[in-house]
């Protein structure tokens, strides 16, 4: 909370008085993502302070979890990140077989990845989109939700739901995938792999949108660390770390044998690794760093939202062929009464917007006796008071759409 | 038909008394009004009738500048009636009686400059013969608008001397006017003023002051941190926590 | 029309014919503001439609959804009217107004073709430029009387922006007029006739440019994408009609789309030949040869009965109709291009849109200018023949006494031809040069700019 300045005894002088304004910026407004609530206090134009109120979309999920059986929570977990349901379900399903020490079948394992990986890149395009709406252009974020669609789709043939899938759960996932899934979606790939360069064209080298992304919000790595924030946020601004990488053991297994880069700029040179990942019939082509970018601003926690939308069309093209290769079972559910054993166990998974952490402790009872969530987008939120102080209004959008925060993730 | 025909005098008569009435309608409403983006409003009115005026008299130039540069010019002054009447005070401004009162000697007294002047130059104390015919076959007000802007069009014909002679026209009258409008903006922005916090602390004084201004209040800060430790619950029903303790 | 209408009823110069006149101009124009923005918020729906790779409305009207906006129209009548609590509610219900008047006035002397226009005027441009300019005011006021802080951002930012882009754009304006030496958009328009290569935009690069820049201002002007920071509705909600419900909204739309409209008929009058296709049909096939037109094909329409009469030919009147036609085309070619840009582009920041005008902008539009004066004055070789175009001048009575003093001879021998041209309306009258009237506008309408 900003403190008063009234008593501030600052030098004193004559000038035109203009007021300073204290303004609400929702919970009902069309750029705050959600629910989300900043107050701003501003000077005309000049935002001086920005104070981001939570709580608008809380539901009790945790206290709910405590009352429910592991599997019965899978449903709340979809309602955190609703853009990213899939992930949310792999995250708690994995602390729950860490817990029970549970170990999934292979063919569990590639089905997963190709699943998460889906539900990055429909989570990447929203938060493409509407950050386009962020910045007053419409037509990228139609773009966005048609290639969307086109993973919710198939998300649908697999599990029946479009936005709320408990898919996959402790144990495993509730279904196998449908015979010829695959198939559908080697050729959404496809077609995706020809849309991504339109999306480069719409947005990433706009001028106008460079102009008002590129020096905006940026954020040292030093910063990023303190505050904890993950995921493209924290790549963003040159720190090399993605959960799929250096996670728990665990965790990093699932993707053992998958070639992938991790999408963060060196912060000595400021380039993006070089990719040996056949794209599009030539080598991946990145478009180039404007001038104006600074490591850390807005524009490039969108530029790794966008690469590593192709890093994850390169991880499920790996693995549908491994998940065909391999054939048996692909880990079934565990029981809807299975018994916790009274140990706790916590685990974080990169989820789109970051390191989601489920911590659950057991008490010899099916249903867990301490359920609590680590949210990305709560710790990524939390640099919006430091970073929006001394810019423009218009620049809060920006700044907080580049942030990527779901609110029903935040308030759980 | 005939009696269309000759019913209503002139159709332009019946404009000129509707543009007139509203200008100076509206310019009661100014004197009258007491907030003042109304005001600015109705100055915005009074000015767009008097530039009704200027077309009807067929003078489109003029009346186009009217529209341009006066009603432009009270859209500033708008702006600035929003921008510094956000404070509540300032919202509606009473007038005392004495301020009526100094108002009338100052305002009349421009007034009084202001004919004087209009009636001043020699030429335009006697109406030249111009018949009505005559004034009504042509419907133009151009000398009238190039007077305004500072031209004798009534000499054109002569020679430019007089003009060189500064005897311009009604261009004194008009500066008078725009002096005016000078003054009132120069005391908008006097009345508007106000102490503001500076935020640029070069000088070792200020610096100083901010210091012991932060010191002041880092015991108030130290102080809520404490508070928020001393009063955080310690969950005893935890089994981990109890765990440990065994 | 009036002296038609005085004609037709054997009476003179009555104030009934000047009413019947009036109110067919005005009924005339109000279709073309209403049903004009009924027109293009279906096309903008269409098009943002197929930009964004969807249908947009199909449904209401049959086919491809064209009743769309009228059936939405209804339901906006159909809405209550609210007005909030903090409001001032005066001037919260009379602001939509004055945006639509502004924005409908400014027609009055926009030219559809030869002789259709609502007025003539001799300062045409300035005047339909002075009367756009008014239009902030409704947003203004809507902003300020609104009673929320949204809609007050709104306004002052819409303020502070068509202030500073009045400037580029009224140096853009004095190009063409220059060129012309008139600001009467009829003989402006009428100086582009022919091919299109006539047409002002290839007189010279720098008229070329200065085309460019009068469409970005003037996109800047009317508040749209990328410039619409007034209604930034992921910063400001709605901006500056944030409070507005119902039909006192749709005010606002059509307000905006007619202003959208206006401004895209004077850049396809200043620069694009106005009337004039891209190939002069008309002139092709023979329909306004000297003898069907009168003596001067404008004043003959406008000035009297026996002048209306004889353009009262089926040639010239189709001729008219392919003039109108023409010029309505290309302003929504424009408002399309507007449209296009829109939904392409993410919008600029409040300090990018004035640095863009002020850096970039300004002085664009003083090299435009500069650069299509020098062209003038050195003589250069020129993409178009304007000088053999008719040209129509609503001269002035004072001139007559002005013209014998100028010692200029070559001036003296046009007058003295277009006294032979152009038939006068009073017998008192006598057509000078048009030169003298204009060389002194021109400098004026600088300064102008200037000062704001």
């Amino acid at each position: 909370m900003a403190t008063s300045k009234i008593d501030d005894p600052r030098v004193i002088e004559f000038d035109v008085r203009t007021d300073e304004m204290l303004i609400n910026m929702g919970p009902q407004h069309p750029s705050t993502h959600g629910v989300l609530r900043l107050v701003l206090r501003s000077d005309g134009e000049v935002v001086s302070d920005v104070e981001p109120h939570l709580g608008y979309l809380h539901r009790c999920a945790e206290k709910i979890g405590e009352n429910l059986t592991a599997r019965q929570w899978i449903p709340y977990t979809d309602r955190m990140d609703y853009l990213a349901a899939m992930n949310m379900n792999l995250g708690w399903s994995l602390v729950i077989e860490k817990l029970i020490e549970y170990d999934l079948p292979e063919r569990g394992r590639h089905l997963r990845v190709i699943i998460s990986e889906m539900g990055r890149i429909a989570s990447h395009l929203v938060a493409m989109g509407t950050y386009g709406l962020d910045l007053g252009s419409f037509t990228p974020f139609l773009y966005g939700f048609r290639e969307r669609e086109r993973i919710l789709n198939l998300f649908e043939e697999v599990c029946g739901a479009r936005l709320t899938y408990s898919y996959l759960t402790p144990g495993g996932a509730t279904a196998d995938l449908p015979s010829g899934w695959t198939d559908k979606c080697r050729e959404f790939l496809t077609q995706f792999k020809e849309v991504i360069p339109e999306l480069h064209t719409l947005l990433t080298t706009n001028s106008i949108f460079v102009s008002r992304t590129a020096g905006i919000g940026v954020m040292s790595a030093r910063m990023a660390i303190d505050y904890g924030c993950t995921g493209p946020v924290l790549r963003g601004s040159g720190v090399y770390h993605d959960l799929r990488f250096h996670g728990e053991e665990r965790y990093t297994e699932m993707y053992d044998g998958y070639v992938f880069d991790v999408i963060c700029a060196d912060p000595e040179t400021g380039k993006y690794p070089e990719s040996n990942y056949e794209f599009h019939g030539d080598k991946l082509d990145y478009p180039e760093i404007p001038r104006q970018a600074i490591l850390g601003d807005c524009w490039h926690r969108f530029y790794v939202r966008m690469l590593e939308v192709v890093q994850s069309v390169r991880l499920i093209e790996q693995a549908i062929e491994k998940y065909e290769a391999t054939s048996g079972d692909w880990g079934k559910p565990i029981k809807l009464i299975q018994k916790l054993p009274a140990k706790e166990a916590y685990m974080e998974t990169e989820a789109p917007r970051g390191q989601m952490g489920f911590y659950v402790v057991g008490n010899g009872d099916s249903i867990p006796w301490r359920v609590r969530a680590r949210s990305s987008s709560f710790c990524n939120l939390s640099v919006t008071a430091p970073l929006c102080q001394g810019i423009l209004l218009a620049d809060i959008p920006a700044i907080v759409g580049s942030l990527d925060v779901v609110m029903g993730e935040i308030d759980r | 038909m005939d009696l269309i025909a000759v019913a209503w005098p002139y159709w332009h008569q019946f404009f000129f008394v509707l543009f007139a009435a509203t200008a100076i309608g509206f310019g009661f409403g100014v004197l009258l009004s007491k907030n003042v983006v109304r005001m600015a409003f109705y100055l915005v009115l009074s000015l767009g009738s008097t530039a009704g005026l200027f077309f009807l008299a067929g003078a489109e130039f003029v009346g186009a500048m009217q529209l341009m540069i006066y009603v432009g010019g009270t859209m500033v002054l708008l702006i600035f009636g929003v921008m510094l009447t956000a404070q509540k005070d300032f919202i509606n401004m009473d007038t005392h009686t004495q301020d009526w009162i100094l108002a009338t000697i100052v305002g009349g007294s421009l007034l009084m400059v202001l004919l004087f002047g209009a009636f001043g130059s020699e030429d335009w104390k006697t109406p030249q013969d111009i018949t009505d015919a005559e004034v009504q076959a042509t419907k133009e007000a151009t000398p009238l608008g190039l007077a305004l802007t500072g031209i004798r069009v009534d000499t054109l014909g002569e020679s430019t001397d007089a003009v060189a002679e500064g005897k311009s026209g009604y261009l004194m009258p008009f500066i008078i006017v725009s002096i005016h409008l000078l003054v009132v903006l120069i005391g908008a922005a006097y009345m508007a003023r106000t102490k503001k916090l500076s935020h640029a602390t070069d000088d070792k004084s200020s610096r100083a002051k901010l210091m012991l201004f932060k010191m002041e209040h880092e015991e108030e800060q130290l102080e809520e941190e404490q508070y928020v430790v001393t009063h955080r619950a310690k969950s005893a029903l935890n089994p981990l926590d109890s765990e440990n303790e065994d | 029309m009036a002296d038609f209408i005085d004609y037709l009823f054997g009476i003179d110069d009555s104030w009934f014919s000047y009413l019947v006149a009036a109110l067919v101009a005005a009924v005339l124009i109000l279709h073309v503001v209403a049903v004009g923005a009924l027109l293009f918020i279906w096309m903008e729906r269409k098009i943002s439609g197929r930009i964004q790779d969807r249908l947009g409305p199909t449904r209401v009207g049959g086919k491809f959804g064209w009743l769309q906006t009228l059936a939405d129209g209804i339901k906006l009548i159909a809405k209550e009217d609210i007005t909030p609590d903090l409001a001032d509610r005066f001037l919260f219900k009379i602001a939509p107004y004055i945006g639509l008047a502004a924005s409908y006035a400014a027609f009055i002397a926009l030219p559809f073709a030869d002789g259709v226009v609502g007025q003539h005027l001799n300062t045409a441009v300035f005047f339909v430029l002075a009367v756009l300019g008014l239009e902030v005011f409704s947003v203004i006021l809507a902003g300020y009387a609104s009673g929320s802080k949204w809609s007050l951002f709104g306004a002052m930012r819409e303020a502070a922006q068509v202030v500073s882009y009045e400037v580029p754009l009224g140096m853009c304006v004095v190009v063409p007029v220059m060129i012309c030496g008139t600001m009467n958009l009829t003989t402006i328009a009428n100086m582009q006739s022919g091919f299109f290569t006539n047409w002002l935009v290839f007189n010279d690069p720098f008229t070329f440019l200065t085309a460019i820049i009068y469409f970005t201002c003037a996109t800047a002007g009317v508040n749209r994408a990328p410039f619409d920071l007034a209604e930034a509705e992921s910063e400001l909600v709605a901006g500056f009609h944030t409070e507005y419900s119902g039909l006192r909204w749709s005010l606002f739309f059509m307000a905006e789309y007619s202003s959208m409209f206006i401004v895209s008929a004077l850049a396809s009058i200043l620069f694009f030949g106005g009337p004039h296709g891209p190939i002069p049909i008309a002139d092709i096939l023979g329909l306004l040869p000297t003898e069907n037109l009168g003596s001067g094909s404008a004043q003959a329409f406008n000035e009297n009965a026996d002048g209306f009469f004889a353009a009262m030919n089926v040639q010239v009147m189709i001729a008219r109709v392919l003039g109108v036609g023409n010029l309505i085309l290309k302003g929504v070619i424009g408002v399309t291009l507007m449209m296009w840009i829109r939904w392409s582009f993410p919008r600029l920041r409040i300090d990018q849109v004035m640095t863009m005008c002020l850096k970039y902008c300004v002085p664009l539009a003083a090299i435009g200018f500069i650069g299509a004066t020098a062209w003038q004055y050195l003589d250069l070789p020129t993409g178009n023949a304007l000088v053999d175009a008719p040209r129509y001048e609503h001269h002035e009575m004072w001139t007559d006494g002005l013209s014998k003093n100028e010692s200029d001879v070559e001036a003296e021998a046009e007058a003295v031809e277009s006294v032979e041209e152009v038939q006068t309306p009073h017998a008192n009258d006598k057509v000078t040069d048009a030169s003298s009237v204009t060389v002194k506008t021109v400098p004026v309408s600088v300064e102008k700019g200037g000062d704001q």
